[in-house]
């Protein structure tokens, strides 16, 4: 046997002497795994990388990806695309880990027994016959698909099979955005969410957004936002009314605390003082008074609202004016986050969208740019209404087989509805997951879905650009596990049973026919004179968009803003003291990317923590209440559910507010998530918004009890909130009055 | 025999002996430390590859200059060895299948590569996983652009490869030799140069 | 081929042509951690599970430090980036025993890896606590080192490791050219920062955006008490 020189080195290193000769020149065994890679594609160079374009539909950001012998290695940014323009938020770098995650389901599993018992392993053929004889043998009105949010060619294909087949598609997303969307429609008259025209803007209020950070679009806000603050022109000011110091509150000029749910009644009040002032030019009041005069909203004088907001009748008129203000023009409003999630949720954003229309910002540069109405088809997420009479069907057996793709229903709908308990009603359970989550674990059948990198798909981001925008998905590398699309076991579905309308034989297929349609405008950023150019051309590019395709038609002003009811609150007030105001987490979300260790391990902004759940409380608070700094406590809420979790003193929690971040205390979905922290869900009310049903999760009240356990927190500070030294502060001030110093 | 004699001249003798062979592995260890192994055991051989590519009959017979494939070489990191698509270039549109060869395996060889594009009963269509030959440690980062720039030839690296039936590495590549021909040349020695 | 070194040969000779260098703008920073996570990705960087944040004993090269001012309702939060401030006058160089850390003709603190013994000495005199040692060997789950960058190495234990400004992409980037155009190219965190908090660029280079930012009225280095000497410029925060 020829011994090689590496086999050489490794027995030379087994020998102890040359453990320490040969330790600067060992090669470490995994750089071979490394560059031997499993599959290549034939078109392969060795030792070259590539960048290919395409779109993670997820968030809407456009990317580039190195791959290198078939191996991706580095999510970037698209330059040439509308929306992210080469910049990358903390969450797509993730894509890489999701591909290469150890625990992907890595072929199709089914039970060893109908429904019982632990999974075995089968080949794609046994598993397409599988759905094949499940969906012929069931009823095509007792067959539901859930799925997260769909737009672009992976809607079409999920509406064309629905259709076709009479299924009935229904979408899951643990925070819906259900409450903007109508005050959207309502205030703008428009189907798609707003782009918001940062960068030009001179002045900005925000309710309860945390758009620097986990609000719709954050990439695209923050890339408005550093050109908002020192671009070209005058610095821009950032007032953030939040119930909890977010990122956007931290960076904000002025962060106001309100009474939570109260947003849209301060709202009201601004708009009082500003139409009592008299309306800018340019503004119209019709949406609060509908030209009825002051007199319509004469309950929210700032005298009348201010107790309840709780800030003096002073403030009130000095943010009002200071929005107003001429030499603040262009000033633009915003709303969303947690002000959408109390039972009032649309209202609150009806008003705060409203205050728009007062200075004239709507569809104008510096204010609330429309979009285009979407096209092609949509999978929007039901409601927690209409979820909870989904449930009712699955526990009453109405619903027979649920085809589940990627929503995570038994973490991400409050415990108290017992989705888990209904899901277990359904017959068959067949889930497309790329990953165990929880309602994978319950399903009988699983046949894995690929990773957004490995597979076709189409994206129309929302918000868009302010003009029609189309992204390509196209994988970057192939399958790197036993896996199928989703959208292809659709097609596959859908050609076996003679399905009639299905938009292609495959995903690929469904998107090409989408760019034939972009094509066929001749217009946009990629013209050609043949379609297959034109193909060509787009996938390199990462999409294809047309400034030209802006929003058509702009309503005439309705009167949306006329009255805000008080928020209700689950939980009386006495018995339950806190307000218990979650939050997503920056990189996890609401749980949907806990399974990616990068992301785990990033440091949350404001606490920097990172791996785990944690209660926020207020210094003085915690401190009548004995508690000290990663003290466990007890989070109980009025539906008698409990978490616990260490807590973190924050010095900017209000002192009757306990606020938690999502994304933790997953069953299962990975050993990265299983058995960390504690799931919100758990203890969340079910309580509703009352005008679009959505899940009204801001409106929880709870009550805090000690423990008498501690958990150390993995924080990037340690276990002391870090503050700087007076005689050596790293981060200096200069005081937009001119003056300049140190801040301590 | 006198016993005490017989250990007098045993003790030495094992000790002696335990000593060469200590001093054996010694200098086997640190030659290989210092330069390439010592050439027993089948180090000065070049790894089996999964098609038997000879570099003699492309370069000699054919008169391929080593860029027609390694094109990236005076422009990348890596000289890159070609897709397969490449080498159908010749073997397949260029119909040289290899029947008109001399060497009896010819004809197999070429059709491996055809089936590493377009697949066969025994594998999928692939690249087809080459050994590699000249391996530097992961923390050397060697740029080949540099070098072809400043006028070095292949052969001074990698010998005559041309003249090579199997390829193999000639020379041993340490950071030694590196910096004594950086040295030599002018070339910088900055350690970032090519250590991160 | 083999010749006698010229141990006489002045080293130092060669100009300094380029001094890369970057401007963290701190008015336009949200502590978002896309920069961490793209520095993470393209550097090989471990990851960094529960008992790295236990110990205190964390791998970054970049991070994002958040202090706190005061309490509610009068409260603030700051943050700032932190990474390797290629200082021209580096406390971390001269107490390297084997000379495995020092500073090289493009403005670099250059940290060699096979040179690197591990005394830690120069974490310890590092101001900034830009380095990170490995204390263990850094592991990934199998299938995650299909994502390993080949360009940078994998550090193994016992050695110390820092931010390098990408020299992978300088080096790629400037190969075989004399002028390479501002911007063209940028280290993963800069290239990732959706609010452009970072610049980076050739200081050398007077009509470069960095040069320009870096003498901003704005302009200081973080600790500049100490004499330093800092190739990364901080633009003050810009508060009422």
């Amino acid at each position: 046997m020829a011994l090689t020189r590496r086999q050489f080195l490794k027995w030379a290193g087994a020998t102890g002497v040359g453990a320490v000769v040969f330790n600067g020149c060992s090669v470490p065994d995994e750089e071979i795994r490394v560059q031997s890679p499993l599959e290549l594609p034939e078109d392969l160079v060795t030792g070259r990388d590539n960048y290919y374009a395409t779109v993670s539909p997820a968030d809407g950001e456009g990317l580039l990806v190195r791959v290198m012998e078939g191996r991706a290695k580095k999510v970037e940014g698209n330059p040439d695309y509308p929306i992210n323009g080469g910049k990358h938020g903390v969450r797509t770098e993730g894509l890489l880990q999701a591909l290469y995650h150890p625990d992907r389901i890595a072929q199709p599993l089914t039970r060893i027994a109908p429904k019982v018992g632990p999974f075995r392993r089968m080949g794609w053929p046994e598993g397409l016959e599988t759905l094949k004889a499940t969906l012929e043998a069931a009823e095509p009105g007792s067959v539901l698909i859930v799925t997260p949010p769909l737009r672009g060619a992976l809607a079409g294909v999920v509406r064309s099979f629905a259709n076709a087949y009479g299924a009935r598609a229904a979408g899951f997303e643990p925070i819906g955005q259900a409450p903007l969307r109508r005050a959207v429609a309502d205030v703008f008259g428009q189907q798609a969410l707003p782009d918001f025209d940062i960068s030009r803007a001179n002045y900005i209020i925000s309710f309860g957004a945390d758009f620097l950070g986990t609000w719709v679009a954050p990439t695209r806000f923050m890339r408005g936002y550093g050109e908002f603050r020192q671009g070209h022109r005058a610095r821009g000011r950032l007032v953030q009314v939040e119930t909890r110091m977010s990122p956007t509150a931290a960076v904000a000029d002025e962060w106001v605390y309100v009474n939570p749910g109260t947003e849209g009644r301060l709202a009201m009040a601004m708009a009082y003082v500003i139409i009592e002032d008299g309306v800018p030019p340019g503004g119209t009041d019709r949406a609060y008074t509908g030209g009825g005069g002051l007199g319509q909203i004469a309950d929210y004088r700032p005298g009348a609202v201010a107790g309840a907001v709780g800030l003096p009748v002073e403030r009130i008129v000095e943010l009002a004016r200071a929005f107003a203000d001429s030499s603040h023009s262009p000033a633009l409003a915003i709303g969303g986050g947690s002000a959408g999630a109390y039972s009032n949720g649309a209202a609150n954003l009806r008003a705060v969208y409203a205050l728009n229309h007062l200075v004239g910002a709507a569809n104008r540069p510096g204010g609330v740019i429309y979009n285009p109405a979407p096209e092609g088809d949509r999978v929007d997420s039901l409601s927690l209404r209409e979820w909870k009479d989904e449930l009712e069907r699955m526990r009453s057996g109405e619903v027979k087989v649920a085809l589940i793709k990627d929503a995570n229903l038994l973490y991400g709908l409050p415990a108290e509805l017992d989705a888990a308990g209904a899901l277990g009603n359904v017959e068959t359970v067949v889930s497309f997951s790329a990953f165990l989550d929880e309602t994978a674990a319950a399903a009988a059948v699983i046949l894995p879905g690929h990773t957004p990198l490995e597979e076709w798909g189409s994206d129309a981001p929302e918000p868009g650009p302010g003009y029609r925008t189309a992204g390509y998905q196209q994988p970057v590398v192939r399958r790197f596990r036993d896996t199928m699309a989703f959208g292809d076991v659709l097609l596959q579905m859908g050609a076996q049973l003679g399905l009639e309308g299905m938009p292609g034989a495959t995903m690929r297929e469904a998107v090409r026919a989408e760019a034939r349609a972009a094509h066929k405008t001749g217009r946009g950023s990629v013209r050609a004179p043949t379609f297959e150019e034109f193909w060509k051309r787009a996938l390199e590019r990462g999409g294809w968009w047309d400034a030209s395709a802006v929003a058509r038609s702009t309503s005439p002003v309705r009167q949306v803003a006329k009255s805000v009811a008080a928020p209700a609150f689950f939980g009386d007030a006495r018995r339950y003291p806190f307000h218990l105001v979650p939050f997503e987490a920056n990189a996890l979300g609401a749980g949907q990317l806990s399974h990616v260790p990068w992301l785990q391990s990033m440091p949350d902004p404001m606490t920097t923590v990172a791996w785990s759940s944690w209660v926020e409380l207020n210094p003085q608070t915690a401190k009548r209440m004995d508690i000290a700094q990663q003290d466990v406590v007890l989070v109980e809420a009025s539906n008698g559910r409990f978490i616990r979790a260490p807590v973190y003193l924050n010095p900017a929690t209000p002192p009757d507010v306990a606020a938690v971040p999502f994304g933790q205390g997953h069953a299962q979905f990975t050993s990265f998530a299983a058995g960390r922290g504690a799931n919100l869900f758990d203890i969340l009310s079910s309580g509703e918004e009352r005008d679009t049903g959505a899940l009204a999760w801001a409106g929880t009240r709870v009550r805090i009890t000690k423990t008498n356990r501690r958990a150390k927190l993995p924080s990037l500070e340690g276990p002391d909130p870090a503050v700087q030294l007076a005689d050596q502060p790293i981060i200096y001030i200069q005081r937009s009055n001119g003056g300049s110093g140190a801040a301590h | 025999m006198n016993p005490n004699l017989a250990i007098k001249i045993a003790v030495p003798l094992v000790g002696l002996s335990v000593a060469l062979v200590a001093l054996a592995v010694g200098w086997f260890f640190i030659s290989a430390w210092w330069s390439q192994p010592p050439a027993i055991l089948g180090f000065s051989e070049g790894p089996e590859q999964p098609v038997a590519f000879p570099h003699t009959v492309h370069v000699q017979q054919a008169g391929l200059d080593c860029q027609f494939c390694h094109r990236t070489v005076s422009t990348d990191e890596a000289a890159t060895i070609p897709a397969v698509e490449q080498c159908l270039f010749c073997h397949d549109f260029g119909k040289i299948d290899g029947t008109l060869s001399s060497e009896p395996h010819a004809a197999a060889e070429i059709q491996k590569v055809r089936d590493a594009f377009y697949g066969s009963e025994s594998r999928d269509a692939g690249a087809i996983d080459w050994a590699r030959v000249h391996r530097l440690p992961d923390h050397v980062q060697f740029v080949h652009q540099p070098h072809i720039a400043a006028g070095v030839s292949c052969s001074t690296c990698h010998g005559d490869v041309a003249s090579m039936e199997v390829v193999q590495q000639v020379r041993n590549l340490k950071m030694r030799d590196c910096v004594d021909c950086h040295r030599e040349l002018n070339a910088p020695t900055d350690c970032v140069t090519c250590h991160y | 081929m083999v010749t006698t070194p010229d141990l006489d040969r002045d080293l130092t000779k060669r100009p300094r042509e380029r001094s890369w260098g970057m401007v963290v703008d701190l008015d336009r920073c949200t502590g978002c951690q896309a920069c961490v996570i793209a520095c993470v990705a393209e550097n090989n960087i471990p990851i960094n599970d529960e008992s790295h944040y236990h110990e205190g004993r964390v791998m970054s090269w970049i991070r994002v430090e958040r202090y706190w001012e005061g309490e509610f309702p009068n409260v603030k939060a700051r943050f700032i980036p932190l990474m390797c401030q290629h200082c021209e006058n580096a406390p971390c160089e001269p107490v390297c025993p084997v000379y495995a850390t020092y500073h090289n003709n493009e403005g670099l603190n250059v940290q060699v890896y096979n040179r690197c013994v591990g005394t830690r000495y120069c974490a310890n005199n590092c101001p900034y606590h830009a380095r990170s040692f490995n204390y263990w060997e850094p592991v990934w789950p199998e299938d995650l080192r299909h994502q390993l960058n080949p360009d940078v190495t994998v550090r193994s234990r016992g050695v110390m490791e820092k931010c390098t400004m990408c020299v992978q992409r300088i080096r790629r980037a400037t190969r075989g050219r004399d002028d390479v155009p501002d911007g063209e190219f940028a280290p993963a965190c800069v290239q990732a920062c959706p609010t452009q908090t970072l610049t980076f660029g050739d200081l050398n280079d007077k009509s470069s955006r960095v040069y320009e930012l870096s003498h901003d009225e704005r302009n200081y280095t973080v600790l500049k008490s100490l004499g330093t000497a800092p190739n990364v410029t901080y633009l003050k925060k810009v508060e009422d």
